[in-house]
């Protein structure tokens, strides 16, 4: 944090010894910047070039990151399979979760955070708690569940237990607690109702907690694997995508078919990857209060 | 007046259930009655195949094998929370504060490439966590890059190691510089204390578990970063604005002001920090199965392992369920110093 | 944003409840609620029972499920249960292949919708037994007496055959030609014993170019092969006692971690790799000690290696491998039961056992195939023939704690920090506590 910001007070000085260590500061802090960017993006290019790899090639050399020869065998392993389907399946349920969580999720943090009403500490520590539990013991109690619902093998089954997270309820239950109590007063001083206050004053100043709500309810749908195993018990038309590519890549630990496997995470970690890129761009500071107040 | 404001009360009572109730239903079916299932299951000796209806209720048995009962089965499980609790306590501050950081760098209205920065911080986050995982495995290998690049700082010092194979401890190897070993060592490292020995608990991470922790660290800034980065948003620039006007500087006012304003953030970020690494599975299930020597045995993979390996679920089960006290008495302890709720 | 959104969450919210209600109440007729709802609801309840809706063709819907394979392997599957499908027409065939097999199987069998015909490792089948979940084959099966004796062993519990073998996989001893020409050491053959195997491991290492003589993992399921050649054993025959503190098993040990111990073999890990194939295909040790298994993935990763197979040496009490097996199985709670078993017939029969094993990869079960078997893929015989010596992978119910102690064992003792007697001590020690479970 003081790496970059101290770059603008220098800026305005006058000596040019001054502004010397300021370029030079600048282009060190740069420096460190893109170093830290290269080893977050490494292991990710690595998985590129695997996936163009040769078998051979990759068990003689793992981590060259340019192949040898390249190939798309790990991707023409797809052709045979119903990867358009996998694929439109993850995005369908994504968007769904998403919507939901974004309503249903924020509805229910505000409440937590800002009306006070007898039971809410309780309630709020109970959704909490859910969240402490191991998922794996609660695998078979699911599938009862879904079972006795009807739900298992729909669409129905693979979105509704989804559609509000603890997560979610969590995450902006803090970021409404964070926002000053005066814009609502203001509001409700102007007779509004608590549910024209939480549409009208709050949703709109909460752009960049929802926008991180977003983007977190869709990559976790995206890339949920245990829920989809456990919901679609025979119908193969409603595979996701993790789980339609977990099939490629044959058993982990001995003949893994490497370029598959790294073929298949690019389908999966693209789109994913083009969604964070779009939407990041409304982390903008102070645009929200700014706007609010003309 | 009275009469209007306890109105505004009943209203504002009746709105806050309706505001919760679609989370509340959907909690209540999917995972309010599949914990009470997993609390049954934590008293019966289920075995996780035939239909839970024929588990038999042994009372509190499961808890007594993994608490009170010597064997292996109270053993492994004070071994996993040893290894967890090293977990926990190497990977949550460093992840909070270099997603923290990061997060102030990136939200800097004048830095350059931004959106480059903030989707490669984010990249790791993304990408499929098996194939980051195998990934590390090429890189922890003897002659893999993560060696390579501690070899060249330390030049040439620095003496390759296979990672993932490695079960020695971090505070034994630091001990075994100062001279300390087990078979020099006071007698009281010997003594058994909850099926391990003092000197097993004061092992530290394990060569291995470091490397899950250093991948799970780098996996999870990311998506910590993003909280605090909104988080960041949400404060009126107004506030900063003041400050600049009485001549505060960048640090104290980031101490002074953001800070503060960050408290219910940060109780949310180590809170889930806490919940993540205490319930670390993936990377252990991919990475190392809970070796070497059981160093990377973790509670919720041995929860995994009781539960689909060895047919004890109703084990699995209360293993679970002491997880969650476990995870439930750190959070209230972390909500009191943090004082999340202050600011109400 | 204000009157309609207002509504669309009131909708959303019934909506929600509706689906709540009609689902959590599915035994009670529930009136009121709307003609789409209910239209849902049964074409859901109706995808999970298929025979119901088929009607009047009286076609029996059988689901096999199993993890899945390389891609050869899983189409050859396919193919085999497309012809079974055109051979019973009252029968349908669906093979299901699902990623995370133990996860899911456990959820179909415990939540109360198995598939028909499953998969079950011969290592697994002593839970699946103890919870009464598979139909025991006993008097299902034609001519079991095919089957090698090891592979019906690998089911059997308490004189019950619980499943017919699929296929199976024994160790034998892959060797490096061009490394052991380097070193001018003969190749092994079936006849060599554990001092030919140490002498050659001497001879081949070259700790400067990096070659070991051979590669050994800290695995339960390799040094057990030489407890058996030893002599020794895991427990009594009746599993009421560990054995495995025994002088038998202090020589098995003692051998194992000894070549090791004075650098004739290394660990994987030690060689750059993930398991002992991969240092064996990267040349980095002359021998290693793996099934049929590597056949394929040398193939697929290193066409380059020029090897050679044979049995397991001789121990000081004679010749033994292991055999690993996969089964298939019938839920004790099925309902189609009578068909599951033709299937499972047809598939491990003479007939549908030959299709399957064409391919190469897999080994027949049934002794009847061995001859054209072997005929068609000479190089892997000695894996064939390790069926007559081979001991099952199969104890009881909880084992997975021994192995996972044993391998810690081991795993310890090659880094020099147990002692191999208390590797066994520790063994027997948990051992004991999960047979008196």
């Amino acid at each position: 944090m003081t790496t970059i910001s101290e770059v603008k007070p220098a800026a305005s000085a006058n000596t040019s010894a001054q502004s010397l260590m300021a370029t030079l500061r600048m282009v060190l802090s740069y420096g460190l910047l893109f170093l830290l960017a290269l080893s977050f993006i490494y292991p990710f290019m690595l998985a590129v070039t695997t996936s163009f790899k040769t078998l051979p090639e990759i068990a003689a050399n793992p981590v060259a990151l340019i192949p040898e020869t390249f190939t798309l065998e790990g991707y023409t392993r797809m052709q045979g399979l119903n990867v358009g389907r996998w694929m439109f399946n993850s995005a369908f349920i994504a968007i769904a979760v998403t919507t939901g969580n974004v309503l249903f999720s924020s509805m229910a943090g505000y409440a937590l955070a800002r009306i006070d009403f007898p039971g809410r500490t309780a309630v709020f520590l109970s959704i909490l708690g859910t969240m402490m539990i191991p998922g794996i013991v609660m695998l078979i109690p699911m599938f009862i569940i879904l079972r006795q619902l009807g739900l298992i093998d729909t669409y129905g089954g693979l979105i509704l237990p989804k559609v509000v997270s603890a997560f979610g309820v969590f995450l902006m239950k803090q970021f409404f607690e964070s926002v000053p109590r005066d814009l609502e007063e203001a509001a409700a001083i102007d007779g509004a109702s608590r549910f024209q206050m939480f549409f009208r004053v709050i949703l709109p100043i909460a752009r960049p907690a929802l926008v991180a709500l977003i983007i977190f309810s869709f990559q976790g749908s995206w890339n949920d694997f245990m829920h989809p195993l456990i919901v679609i018990s025979v119908n193969q038309d409603l595979y996701t995508l993790p789980l339609g590519l977990a099939l490629l890549r044959g058993g982990i630990g001995q003949n893994l078919q490497w370029n598959a496997l790294m073929a298949g995470s690019m389908i999966t970690t693209l789109p994913m990857a083009i969604i964070f890129f779009i939407f990041q761009r409304y982390f903008v500071e102070g645009i929200a209060y700014g706007g609010l107040k003309g | 007046m009275a009469a209007g404001i306890r109105e505004q009360e009943r209203q504002d009572r009746i709105a806050a259930w309706l505001f919760l109730s679609p989370a509340l239903i959907i909690f209540a079916i999917f995972l309010v009655i599949p914990i009470l299932f997993a609390l049954y299951f934590s008293f019966t000796d289920w075995n996780g195949i035939s239909p839970p209806a024929e588990a038999s209720w042994i009372g509190l048995d499961n808890y007594q094998a993994i608490l009170l009962q010597d064997g292996i089965r109270r053993a492994d499980f004070f071994k996993a929370l040893k290894n967890t609790t090293y977990f926990a306590l190497g990977v949550v501050p460093v992840q909070t504060a270099l997603a923290l950081f990061l997060a102030v760098v990136v939200n800097q209205r004048l830095l350059r490439f931004k959106s480059f920065f903030r989707t490669s911080y984010y990249f790791p986050s993304i990408t499929s966590s098996v194939a980051i995982s195998l990934i590390f495995l090429f890189l922890y290998q003897k002659s893999g890059l993560i060696n390579s690049i501690l070899s060249g700082a330390t030049l040439g010092l620095w003496e390759p190691i296979a990672w993932m194979e490695d079960s020695r401890g971090l505070i034994h190897i630091i001990l075994g510089w100062l001279g300390v070993t087990l078979r020099d060592g006071p007698a009281f490292f010997r003594t058994e204390l909850l099926g391990l020995t003092i000197w097993d608990w004061i092992s530290g991470p394990s060569v291995a578990l470091s490397g899950i922790m250093i991948l799970n660290t780098w996996t999870t800034i990311g998506t910590m970063m993003i909280i605090f980065l909104a988080a960041l948003q949400d404060i009126p620039t107004s506030v900063y604005e003041a400050a600049q006007i009485d001549g505060a500087t960048t640090w104290p006012t980031f101490r002074k002001i953001t800070l503060p304003l960050l408290r219910p953030t940060m109780f949310f970020i180590i809170t889930l920090g806490l919940i993540g690494t205490y319930q670390v599975f993936d990377q252990v299930y991919v990475m190392s199965s809970g070796g070497p020597a059981k160093t990377t045995l973790t509670v919720a993979y041995m929860v995994y392992r009781n539960g689909f390996r060895n047919s004890e679920m109703g084990l699995g089960a209360a293993i679970a369920l002491s997880l969650f006290i476990i995870i439930f008495i750190l959070t209230m302890i972390q909500r009191r110093i943090t004082g999340s709720e202050a600011t109400d | 944003m204000n009157k309609q959104s207002y509504w669309t969450i009131l909708a959303m919210l019934l909506l929600t409840m509706l689906l709540a209600a009609c689902g959590g109440g599915s035994a009670e007729p529930v009136a009121t609620q709307g003609e789409e709802e209910t239209g849902s609801e049964t074409s859901g309840e109706t995808a999970e029972e298929p025979e119901s809706t088929s009607g009047e063709s009286e076609v029996t819907e059988l689901q096999l499920m199993g993890w899945a394979s390389s891609e050869a392997e899983n189409d050859r599957l396919q193919e085999v249960i497309d012809e079974f499908n055109a051979n019973n027409p009252d029968l349908n065939v669906t093979l299901n292949l699902v990623p995370d097999y133990d996860t899911k199987l456990q959820t179909s069998l415990a939540g109360g919708s198995p598939p028909d015909v499953f998969y079950i490792d011969s290592f697994r089948l002593p839970d699946f037994v103890a919870a009464d979940s598979i139909e025991p084959a006993e008097g299902q099966l034609e001519n079991v007496d095919d089957f090698y004796p090891s592979l019906r062993e690998a089911f059997t519990i308490d004189d019950t055959l619980y499943c017919p073998p699929k296929d199976f996989s024994t160790l034998g001893l892959q060797y490096n030609k061009a490394l052991f020409d380097a070193a001018g050491v003969e190749y092994p053959t079936n006849d060599w014993t554990w001092d030919d195997l140490r002498a050659a491991a001497e001879q081949l290492t070259d700790e400067e170019n990096g070659v070991y003589g051979m590669v050994v993992s800290a695995d339960f399921a390799r040094w057990i092969a030489f407890l058996y050649q030893a002599g020794g054993s895991v427990t009594n025959s009746d599993f009421t006692e560990m054995t495995i503190n025994s002088p038998e098993a202090m020589e098995a040990m003692n051998f194992y971690v000894g070549l090791v111990e004075d650098g004739f073999a290394a660990t994987p890990a030690g060689l750059d790799s993930g398991w002992p194939g991969e240092a064996f295909g990267k040349e980095s040790a002359a021998m290693s000690m793996e099934g049929n298994w590597i056949a394929s993935f040398l193939n697929d990763q290193f066409p380059d290696v020029d090897y050679g197979v044979v049995q397991l040496p001789a121990g000081p009490a004679g010749e033994a491998t292991m055999a690993f097996t996969v089964c298939y199985g019938v839920p004790a709670i099925g309902e189609n039961k009578e068909a599951s078993f033709r299937l499972v017939n047809y598939l491990t029969g003479p007939e549908g056992m030959k299709r399957w094993t064409d391919l190469g990869l897999a080994m027949p079960t049934r002794a009847s195939l061995a001859d054209g078997w072997t005929a068609q893929y000479p190089e892997l015989e000695p894996f064939l023939a390790g069926a007559e010596n081979a001991n099952p992978w199969q104890f009881r119910p909880g084992f997975q704690d021994v192995l996972d102690t044993m391998n810690d064992g081991l795993q310890q003792a090659f880094s020099g920090t147990l002692l191999a007697e208390d590797v066994l001590s520790n063994t027997e020690e948990v051992g004991t506590e999960v047979l008196n479970r």
